[in-house]
């Protein structure tokens, strides 16, 4: 009986060691927040985070202005990591702010809110 | 003596295994590894994606259509209009990005050359990607721009029909370039084929997809 149920344990064990293994190799390994944001947020909201990249030309709603103390500090952090996460309509804002959630991990947004809390300078609404 | 022998013998061994005629397409493809990464994986890190210096193609056989490669490789045009990797290629003026100049491709083959080269880069095919997937016919262009433009915002980084981002490839002729098949995969799961590419992954049913294959497919 006992065996029974330490090599079921084990195998569980093995299976859960299996999945972590696996999880690790198949998804890309975690970034910083500059990095991510240098690659992903650069394009539209550009070097200086002031929403001048090289697409925002063409874009017909301005990206936000990163840097932008007050207009940065009237959005809460969740609502910031929401904008992040599943893009600009989750947040009643344009559909050209695109949804992040396929290329970084939650772990990452986070680091992303806290990244952009330094460029504004500004600490988010309550809610 | 039996190191020469055993020399003599693996060189005639290396020369008698490929056929003729892959050797050809395969040897002109060779030095365009200097820039191009010729075998997979594709790079998992953000450093590794900014040392990149031109697109990978060791799936060129399931991204391209032949007969676009073959006058590409003669004659190469701008596809990415900031370059390779955008964030390479930026002048900030201020705060204010603009596009640098971008690095074109310096293929320069001959029509011969071309035609092997494409030869052997369509034999570069990515074994799990799904074909005929896409089906291609009568669509309605005014539904596949609403949700192009409108729904999904694809112009804010790419440009279509003149208008839109230089982040990446340019939809200009871009139905002439690429397999409806792969166009359908990519769009389904960018990070398949490129872990750390700058475009995000949607939730397209199928009939969305249809519409965008078909729009894409179009542009000539
Ligand atoms: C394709 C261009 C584009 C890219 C790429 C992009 N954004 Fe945006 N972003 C926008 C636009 C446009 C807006 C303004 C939306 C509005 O005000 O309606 C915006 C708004 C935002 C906002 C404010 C949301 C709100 O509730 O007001 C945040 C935060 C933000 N972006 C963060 C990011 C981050 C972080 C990245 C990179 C992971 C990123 N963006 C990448 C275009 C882009
Ligand atoms: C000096 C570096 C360099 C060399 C050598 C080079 N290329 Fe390129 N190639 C590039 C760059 C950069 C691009 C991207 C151009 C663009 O997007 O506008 C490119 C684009 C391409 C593309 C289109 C890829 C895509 O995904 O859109 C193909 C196909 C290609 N090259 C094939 C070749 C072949 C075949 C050779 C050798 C005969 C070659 N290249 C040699 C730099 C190079
Ligand atoms: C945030 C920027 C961004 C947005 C928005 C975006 N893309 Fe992309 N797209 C990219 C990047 C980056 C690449 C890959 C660049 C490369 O191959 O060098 C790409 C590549 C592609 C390709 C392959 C292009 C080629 O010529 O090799 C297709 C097809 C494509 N995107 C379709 C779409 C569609 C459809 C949408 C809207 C549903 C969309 N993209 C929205 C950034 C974006």
């Amino acid at each position: 009986m006992k065996t029974i149920v330490i090599s079921k344990f084990s195998a569980a064990m093995f299976a859960a060691a299996l999945f972590l293994a696996a999880g690790m190799v198949g998804s890309a390994s975690a970034e910083t927040a500059a990095d991510n944001y240098s690659l992903y947020c650069v394009q539209c909201h550009g070097t200086a985070g002031t929403g001048k990249g090289i697409n925002a030309p063409y874009l017909a709603v301005a990206p936000r202005n990163h840097s932008d103390a007050k207009a940065m500090g009237e959005l809460s952090d969740a609502n910031v990591a929401l904008a992040i996460t599943e893009g600009g309509s989750a947040v009643g804002k344009s559909t050209q702010m695109p949804a992040w959630k396929h290329n970084l991990t939650a772990a990452e947004i986070k680091d992303i809110v806290a990244h952009l809390r330094k460029m504004c300078k500004c600490t988010g609404a309550a809610k | 003596m039996i190191k020469r022998g055993i020399t003599v013998f693996a060189l005639a061994l290396l020369l008698a295994v490929p056929s003729a005629f892959a050797a050809d397409g395969a040897a002109i493809v060779k030095p365009c590894g200097s820039c191009h990464k010729l075998a997979g994986p594709a790079v998992k890190t953000i450093a590794e994606v900014k040392a990149r210096k031109a697109p990978d193609l060791f799936y060129a056989g399931s991204k391209f259509n032949k007969d676009w490669l073959v006058g590409f490789l003669q004659n190469p045009t701008v596809i990415r209009p900031a370059g390779t990797v955008y964030s390479n290629n930026i002048k900030t003026t201020g705060d204010t990005d603009t596009v640098a100049a971008p690095a074109k491709c310096a293929s320069k083959l001959s029509a011969g050359d071309a035609a092997a080269a494409a030869d052997y880069l369509m034999t570069l095919k990515d074994a799990k990607m799904k074909t005929g997937v896409a089906k291609i016919g009568e669509f309605s262009k005014a539904k596949a721009k609403m949700l192009i433009i409108k729904t999904e915002a694809c112009n804010g980084c790419h440009s279509i029909e003149g208008n839109g981002g230089l982040s990446c490839p340019t939809w200009e002729g871009i139905g002439k370039r690429l397999n409806p098949d792969w166009v359908y995969s990519f769009v389904q799961d960018p990070q398949y084929w490129d872990p750390k590419v700058w475009m995000g992954k949607r939730d397209l049913d199928d009939a969305s997809m249809q519409l965008v294959v078909n729009y894409i497919a179009s542009l000539k």
